[in-house]
């Protein structure tokens, strides 16, 4: 008869060859390769030490005749570490979901199974189809100051572990990051760049639950970060850039009274508008500009340190400048 | 059930609904504050679990989307009439413990207290707006709790501060559907929409 038998990494296993005595003879075989006799005891297979290479069917065979006497399906591995559970709202006031992985790889099969714990109220948490590891849970009540605990449990044939998170209903929130963020140069603007974005799909109703922004961007040459924080609407107008380098630009969400902020959106790159360059015909001209001439880019006019004078778009906050920046000198020639 | 209103009507009600939710943001933002302060000046543990007190207005609520706009005015200025008594009963309480060692948390616990009173009134702005006889006060009310031991009033106070806490968020997410074009005060707003 054939089965499945779950051994730790490490550990000295001992197979019988089925109802056989100990001094019959016998083969023994590892995915259909004969094993040689020095691991047998008697018709007894010895494996010292077991490692994940190890793993496989084994067969024994009664010596004269081939006669299959014992099959097994040795599968090496190991208990399971404490997994590791997260749960969040992005969908908030829907309800949340909370998924979890295993630190480590036990190379055997886990089954997991999770307990959701509002104050009394045992509730379900749904697993989702895709991903597997994943369940989900609509919320009951709002606005609740009781905990919810969730433990998650995770068994395999060696062992089990568990973890716990206790959590109340406004720490979980994290919208998802905001969708669909483009910029754009501004006509005859040098200094502008025009950014937009969308509400994350997964938010069910912005309206009643609207998200606040943090919008964040630097030109590619430069290592430091601007920010700016927007209390309403998704679109920003960036009026302090360097003229003609590109720009990298990403922004956040976060509900305006609850949770955290979300990631940061998939980064966006742009330029802002420049002049055409003048052909020029004459040779007096080109001797002209032939010769470097230096200009330096002049600090964005009005913006202090956290001036809350300077108001950018509407409903937004300063602009607030790493102190420190240093503004590079460029020689730029002009054709 | 609310008369039919005009547009101006629609406006008070938006502008009203619009200062009542920086109010609920600026008190949440001040009873935040408290609550770290009483949490430290009582020696308490700020994650210890405290059971529902009596008298304490819950703000947790089931099916909140929906209730309808008079339902949400009405839960909200019964909550805050009743924090407004806790609110008076626990900086009297402090008075008396603490005499003048404390004014700070004294203080504080008194412009929380300003506040609450202020967002009452405004929630009995809305629902006369709305057409809505506002409910009378119980005068004498039930007779005073009994008196509770220093350590279970500490407990207390910070069960009528958490929850005045997540009213106060309550409060600005209730005002915001009401405030809303669509909203009248006699109609279930409708459901959020699924993605």
């Amino acid at each position: 008869d054939s089965h499945t038998q779950y051994e730790r990494v490490g550990a000295d296993v001992t197979m019988k060859c089925g109802s056989m005595d100990w001094d019959a003879a016998v083969t023994w075989t590892a995915n259909g390769t004969d094993i040689d006799e020095s691991h047998l005891n008697g018709s007894y297979l010895i494996l010292k030490n077991v490692d994940l290479s190890q793993s496989g069917q084994y067969s024994c065979y009664e010596g004269s005749s081939w006669h299959l006497k014992y099959q097994t399906n040795l599968r090496v591995g190991t208990p399971p570490k404490e997994p590791v559970l997260m749960c969040r709202s992005n969908n908030y006031p829907k309800g949340f979901y909370c998924s979890w992985h295993l630190p480590t790889p036990t190379y055997i099969p886990n089954s997991f199974n999770i307990s959701v714990i509002h104050g009394t109220k045992d509730m379900v948490c749904e697993k989702d189809a895709v991903p597997k590891n994943r369940c989900h849970i609509r919320y009951l009540q709002l606005f609740s100051t009781v905990k919810y605990k969730v433990t998650l449990t995770v068994t395999n044939a060696l062992g089990k572990n568990f973890t716990t998170l206790t959590f109340d209903e406004f720490a979980i929130v994290k919208p998802d990051p905001p969708e669909s963020v483009v910029a754009k140069p501004v006509p005859n603007n040098p200094r502008r760049l025009e950014v937009s974005w969308q509400n994350p799909s997964s938010w069910p109703d912005p309206e009643s639950f609207p998200l606040k922004f943090f919008l964040r961007y630097r030109p590619l040459i430069l290592d430091q970060w601007q920010h700016v924080e927007l209390s309403d609407g998704t679109s920003h107008t960036i009026t302090d850039a360097y003229a003609g380098k590109e720009y990298i630009i990403q922004v956040a969400a976060k509900d305006n009274d609850i949770g955290t902020w979300s990631d940061w959106s998939v980064a966006v790159h742009a330029t802002p508008w420049t002049e055409e360059p003048k052909h020029l015909t004459t040779e007096a001209q080109i001797t002209e500009t032939t010769s470097a001439s230096t200009s330096s880019f002049m600090a964005p006019p009005t913006t202090k340190i956290c001036d809350k004078g300077a108001v950018v778009g509407s409903g937004a906050m300063a602009v607030c400048w790493t102190a420190g920046l240093v503004v590079a000198a460029y020689s730029v020639l002009f054709i | 059930m609310a008369a039919a209103e005009g547009p101006s009507a629609a406006l008070r009600r938006r502008d009203l609904c619009s200062r009542g939710i920086r109010l609920a943001g600026k008190m949440r933002a001040d009873v935040v504050d408290l609550l770290d302060a009483y949490v430290e000046q009582q020696g308490l543990d700020a994650s210890a679990s405290v059971a529902a007190v009596e008298g304490v207005p819950v703000a947790a609520v089931e099916r909140w989307d929906e209730q309808t706009g008079t339902q949400r005015l009405l839960e909200n200025l019964a909550a805050y009439r009743a924090f407004r008594a806790l609110l008076a009963q626990m900086l009297e309480e402090q008075r008396e413990q603490l005499g003048e060692a404390d004014a700070g948390l004294g203080r504080a616990l008194a412009a929380v207290l300003l506040q609450v009173s202020a967002f009452a009134y405004h929630l009995e702005e809305l629902l006369r707006l709305e057409s809505r006889g506002i409910p009378g006060e119980e005068g004498d009310g039930p007779p005073p709790p009994p008196r509770l031991s220093l350590f279970e009033q500490k407990l207390r106070g910070l069960g009528v501060l958490r929850e005045l806490a997540q009213w106060a968020v309550r409060s600005a997410r209730d005002l915001r559907q009401l405030g809303k074009p669509s909203s009248a005060a006699g109609a279930a707003p409708g459901l959020a929409e699924s993605p």
